[in-house]
């Protein structure tokens, strides 16, 4: 199939993103991972016919010239950010929709997904921007924790989440899903608050979370160090500072 | 020594390589002698000691943490406290023996030991560890921090230096160079035996590994000031245990819990000895840094107070030991609820004595869940609130008036509470150890228990009393040695109309002795029949009981015995079934303390007048009680054969050929002695011969009377203490059930019993230490040698015996089955299973040389019942 690309809504890094008709279109930069690309999809594929969320359906992975691009369903609506940003008074109902959102996710299994324990170990494990010693301590916090197998998104936060104009809400981008522990999910987004400095937001959000899913507050927050060394991980200038107060904290002994 | 040059651990392989040598090393090791174990204890102690200052400063530097003076202490705490416990500690061979008991205590290595260390104390912990190892022939695998890793393994080296120069087996201590997670964790997986000091992660990990791990947890000290403590004492032994190596012990107090009436007091001196009391900013300030997303800043730990300060951005006098924060909440939300590792305190005010005791309740289950808890109080006066405090705390380590740095460590501020620096949590803290841990915890202990026979004994009436016509000259004891002024007379209706009861009340009126007699007795009696007695006695009141009469009257008057003296005495506890009458669960009621008990027996069978049992029914359940203890005994038996002379031919018959299957059973029972079957043979002897002259010719054959009274005596106080078999089982529920005497009942499975027990290859023995081997055929074949039975083999000499057996019930009128008595086939089988397990659970079953299978039982009985030869079924 060809699309037009000329309606392009978002740059990253690492791709671009184009809407044609009802296609997203994610067309990665040239020397991008044709594995990442493909896991992408396969974790999507995954979510979709495992469960019965709502979310944009893959359409096909293909190549425009000699870039891979995945393509999907294009959701009409907007972002839960965005209605965030333009209706704050507004902001409870929506945490508590997100938070709701967030947990019927985490109440679905997708077996084949990788687990969350050994995709942290890997992915600290090998960074070389944390030390041997604090690596040490991390991954021995990691070892401890429980074995769970719940659906993880792995990067749930309110731009990911789109909701239409009669109300109904798609979750998107499920690159980092996994199945693992829903705190680890929930420290996860705490995290993600933290770094864009909405520290009240992170608090009422972690509060709201441990509320509605009966969890601890102290086993989320066992799992923001790790988290936060994840997050090291992809190796962004401008919050290794932060992070590494997060990551430095010690095993009581 | 000859140096080797070591090899770098840093890999899997590597490390595989070095369990390997160590496993090598420990092979040979483990068979050193008690002399060589203890000297290279001693060297290695000596070397590690004399680098404690090296050790210290090196971990210090290394680390950036803690307090280096208070090091040097640590690291001289391990090995000189260490070395002198354990010094005259036996860890090799046999560490215990008891020769009587015949049992030893063989203590053996577990093996090779992994030890992960932590950061906090990165030498002592591997002196101790390795002191410990060596004293137990173990060899050990040092998991070093990477934080501590070059003072870890410089310890760990020295150490090793020493025991090779002293004696040891070359690689008998090994280490990671290089350490990771994955290392730890594989070496966990591949040791014998764990030794985690760490965080919560490690030891989690450590107890997943599938190796046995002593794994230990998280302290959350909280100490308690009570009003009644010495304040200064107290303030100040908090101080110097919350400053030593800046607060990095992990049985460190983490809080004070102070009651109000002295709290400004205590304030005040914590103050004046160096202590900063944070104002409220200054402590917001603490909270925000000691504490990351409820976790503890690493840059913290280990740090002194006046660094904190300047990291929480304002300054405090350098020379400051401890910031205090004075704060309400024990939960999470608070920081200083948490474990700080550094001198920084919490500080709670107390309404009173429980709500401290709340507060410490909370900050321990919160942080540091059977770890340790403080109290200072005065013991002398507070006994009350310290049982009160530990009841409460779930800490395996309370210390009282006692720093508890150094205290919980062990055996410095007590001698008896074992040195360690690994502390035990218990299964609160899911550790599986809640002690110090020490060199027991390293070692297999084999236990050797050689097969002891159990004591025995022979118990009898005090007084046994016989020859035809003593009755009357017995009784005369009553006056004149034992006093003796009301008699109380239990018989049955037959023998109080036929006036035997009267030469005891004619003897009794004689000599002026006051007396009552109950002679409403039944056949098997009732407990109705009892209390009704037992109730006349509580009024009668008698110093004396005597029982007139067969089984019934004796029986019935020990039961009355137990309720007169005993009103609340419960029958299903006293009847309840025993393995071993010695260590059976019920404790019988003292008796005799109200009245001496007289048995006096007019029928030879029975021997009730010599044994400790009496059963008794239950006349609204039908249930029958059997009990049986030494407390049962009668104190005088007094065997009269005058009593006995006029005894019908059928009671005769059925109390006669009682007596010889009870001679019979005791024989072959698995509680036998040489005490017993004296008296078993013998009776069996005299029953052949005089039991059908006494059947035969009564009261003309007064000799024949006499003999079969003492045999039945005899056989009496033989099965009173070697017990019966299955005969009784059985005999006790075909007599219940189909209604027939005692008596006949167990003289009916005679036969089929004794054949089935004679069996060389049985399924099962007896379980008695002193039954060693089947042998029952034996012992038959011995009784029919003794009754001049002479065959070719044992097998015909019991052929011949039961055949003797058979003559003996031809002679005396006693059928040869049951269906013989007229028991009705169909109400027979409806009734078999039933039987079956009810005999099988009878007391007389576990005496049995044989253990019988419940279909044995059946078989034994459908044989029994049918009789002769026409019994394969």
């Amino acid at each position: 199939m060809s699309y037009n690309l000329t309606n392009e809504i978002a740059v990253r890094a690492s791709k671009n993103i184009y809407i044609d008709k009802t296609s997203v279109i994610k067309l990665f930069k040239e020397n991008y991972s044709k594995a990442d690309i493909l896991n992408e999809a396969l974790n999507l594929s995954r979510v979709e016919e495992n469960t019965d969320l709502n979310i944009p359906k893959l359409k096909e992975v293909t190549k425009i010239g000699k870039r891979w691009a995945l393509v999907t369903e294009y959701v009409e609506g907007k972002s839960m950010q965005e209605l965030m940003d333009k209706n704050p008074k507004d902001i409870d109902k929506y945490l508590e929709m997100f938070v709701d959102i967030q947990l019927e996710v985490l109440s679905k299994k997708v077996p084949l997904l990788s687990r969350i324990k050994d995709k942290f170990k890997r992915k600290i494990t090998e960074t070389d921007l944390i030390d041997e010693d604090v690596k040490y301590e991390l991954l021995q916090r990691l070892e401890g924790m429980k074995n769970h197998t719940k659906l993880c998104h792995g990067d749930f936060n309110p731009e990911n989440i789109i909701i239409t104009e009669k109300g109904k809400y798609y979750i998107c981008d499920w690159s980092h899903a996994t199945q693992g522990n829903a705190s680890a999910d929930s420290a996860r987004t705490f995290l993600l608050f933290s770094i864009q400095g909405k520290d009240d937001l992170a608090n009422r959000y972690l509060e709201l979370f441990c509320l509605k899913s009966g969890i601890e507050k102290g086993n989320v927050q066992r799992w923001i160090p790790i988290v936060a060394a994840t997050q090291m991980t992809k190796g962004k200038e401008e919050e290794r500072e932060f992070l590494s107060k997060w990551i430095n904290v010690a095993e009581y002994q | 020594m000859k140096k080797e040059k070591l090899e770098l651990v840093s890999s899997i392989e590597q490390l595989e390589d070095a369990i390997l040598k160590v496993r090598k090393a420990e092979e040979e090791f483990s068979k050193f002698s008690q002399e060589k174990v203890d000297e290279i204890f001693k060297k290695v102690a000596i070397k590690a000691n004399s680098q404690r200052i090296p050790l210290a400063r090196l971990a210090c530097k290394e680390t950036g943490m803690g307090c280096m003076e208070d090091k040097v202490i640590k690291n001289h705490f391990a090995a000189e406290y260490i070395y002198n416990k354990y010094k005259n500690a036996k860890t090799c061979s046999v560490i215990e023996e008891d020769k009587i008991y015949g049992i030893k205590k063989i203590a053996e290595p577990v093996g090779v030991i992994g030890a992960v260390i932590p950061t906090t104390n990165p030498t002592s912990t591997v002196i101790f560890k390795i002191l410990l190892a060596l004293k137990t022939r173990n060899g050990i695998i040092i998991s070093p921090h990477p934080r501590a890793k070059n003072s870890s393994i410089a310890a760990a080296k020295i150490m090793l230096e020493a025991a090779v120069e002293a004696g040891a087996t070359k690689n008998i201590i090994s280490w990671i160079d290089v350490p990771s997670l994955e290392l730890t964790n594989f070496l966990m997986q591949n040791v014998d035996l764990i030794l985690a000091t760490g965080g919560p992660g490690m030891v989690k990990a450590a107890y997943s590994s599938s190796k046995p791990a002593i794994g230990v947890g998280a302290g959350n000290t909280p100490a308690v000031i009570d009003d009644s403590a010495d304040i200064l004492t107290s303030v100040n032994s908090i101080i110097h245990s919350k400053t030593f190596d800046n607060g990095m012990i992990c049985a460190s107090e983490q809080s004070v819990i102070v009651l109000d009436k002295i709290y400004d007091k205590v304030k005040e001196e914590f103050k004046k000895r160096g202590c900063y009391i944070l104002n409220k900013e200054e402590t917001e300030k603490v909270r925000k840094t000691i504490i990351i997303n409820g976790a503890l800043n690493a840059k913290i730990v280990g740090q002194k107070a006046s660094t904190i300060a300047s990291l929480s951005g304002f300054e405090v006098p350098k020379e400051t030991k401890i910031l205090i924060g004075e704060v309400e909440n024990t939960d999470a939300s608070e920081e200083f609820a948490h474990e700080k590792l550094s001198p920084v305190l919490a500080m709670y005010r107390a309404k009173n004595f429980d709500d401290a005791m709340e507060k410490a309740y909370d900050l321990v289950v919160y942080g540091g869940i059977g770890h340790t808890s403080s109290i200072y109080l005065d013991v002398a006066k507070e006994k009350d609130k310290l049982e009160k405090f530990y009841s409460k705390m779930k800490t395996c380590r309370v210390l009282v008036n006692t720093p508890s740095s150094q205290g919980g460590i062990g055996d410095i501020y007590n001698f008896k509470l074992a040195p360690s620096l690994t502390l035990g949590c218990g299964s609160w803290g899911s550790n599986s150890v809640s002690e110090n841990v020490g060199i027991k915890h390293l070692l297999n202990i084999k236990t050797v228990a050689e097969r002891r026979e159990n004591m025995l004994w022979f118990r009898v009436p005090e007084k046994v009393y016989i020859k035809r016509g003593c009755l009357p000259v017995a009784l005369e004891e009553l006056k004149e040695v034992l006093n003796k002024k009301r008699v109380f007379i239990v018989t049955d209706n037959f023998l109080f109309e036929n006036g035997y009861t009267k030469v005891v009340t004619d003897k009794l009126d004689e000599m002026k002795i006051e007396h009552m007699t109950f002679s409403n007795v039944e056949p098997d009696p009732s407990l109705r029949t009892a209390k009704e007695g037992a109730k006349l006695m509580r009024e009668f009141k008698p110093d004396t009981i005597i029982a007139i009469g067969g089984g019934s009257s004796m029986d019935a008057a020990k039961i009355m015995w137990v309720l007169y003296e005993h009103e609340e005495a419960d029958f299903m506890d006293m009847a309840m079934r025993f393995m071993d009458i010695r260590k059976r669960v019920y404790t019988f009621p003292k008796m005799g303390e109200k009245a001496y008990f007289v048995a006096v027996p007019t029928s030879a069978g029975t021997g009730s007048e010599v044994t400790p049992f009496a059963v008794i029914t239950d006349e609204k359940t039908g249930s029958k009680y059997p009990l049986a203890d030494y407390e049962l005994l009668p104190k005088m038996a007094i065997v009269d054969s005058n009593m006995m002379a006029n005894a019908p031919k059928g009671l005769t018959a059925a109390s006669g050929i009682d007596a010889l299957v009870h001679s019979i059973e005791a024989y072959v029972s698995v509680m036998a002695t040489e005490f017993t079957d004296s008296l078993a043979i013998e009776a069996i002897k005299l029953i052949f011969e005089y039991l059908p002259r006494a059947y035969e010719k009564g009261a003309e054959d007064l000799e024949a009377r006499e003999k079969m009274a003492h045999a039945a005596t005899l056989a009496g106080m033989a099965f009173a203490n070697a017990f019966l078999g299955i005969c009784h089982s059985m005999g006790h529920k075909l007599g219940s059930y189909h209604h027939l005497p005692h008596g006949i009942a167990v003289s009916l499975v005679l036969n089929d019993v004794m054949r089935y027990n004679s069996e060389d290859n049985v399924a099962k023995m007896g379980t008695f230490p002193q039954y060693k081997y089947p042998n029952t055929l034996r012992r038959y074949a011995s009784i029919a040698e003794y009754l001049g039975i002479t065959g070719k083999n044992d097998e015909e000499k019991l052929e011949k015996l039961l055949q003797k057996i058979d003559e003996l019930k031809d002679k005396i009128g006693i059928k040869h089955s049951i269906k013989d008595y007229a028991v009705k086939e169909k109400d027979f089988l409806k009734t078999l299973d039933k039987m079956c397990e009810d005999a099988f659970d009878d007391q007389c079953t576990s005496a049995n040389p044989r253990y019988p299978s419940i279909e044995d039982i059946k078989q034994l009985y459908l044989k029994a019942y049918y009789g002769g030869n026409k019994n394969e079924l």
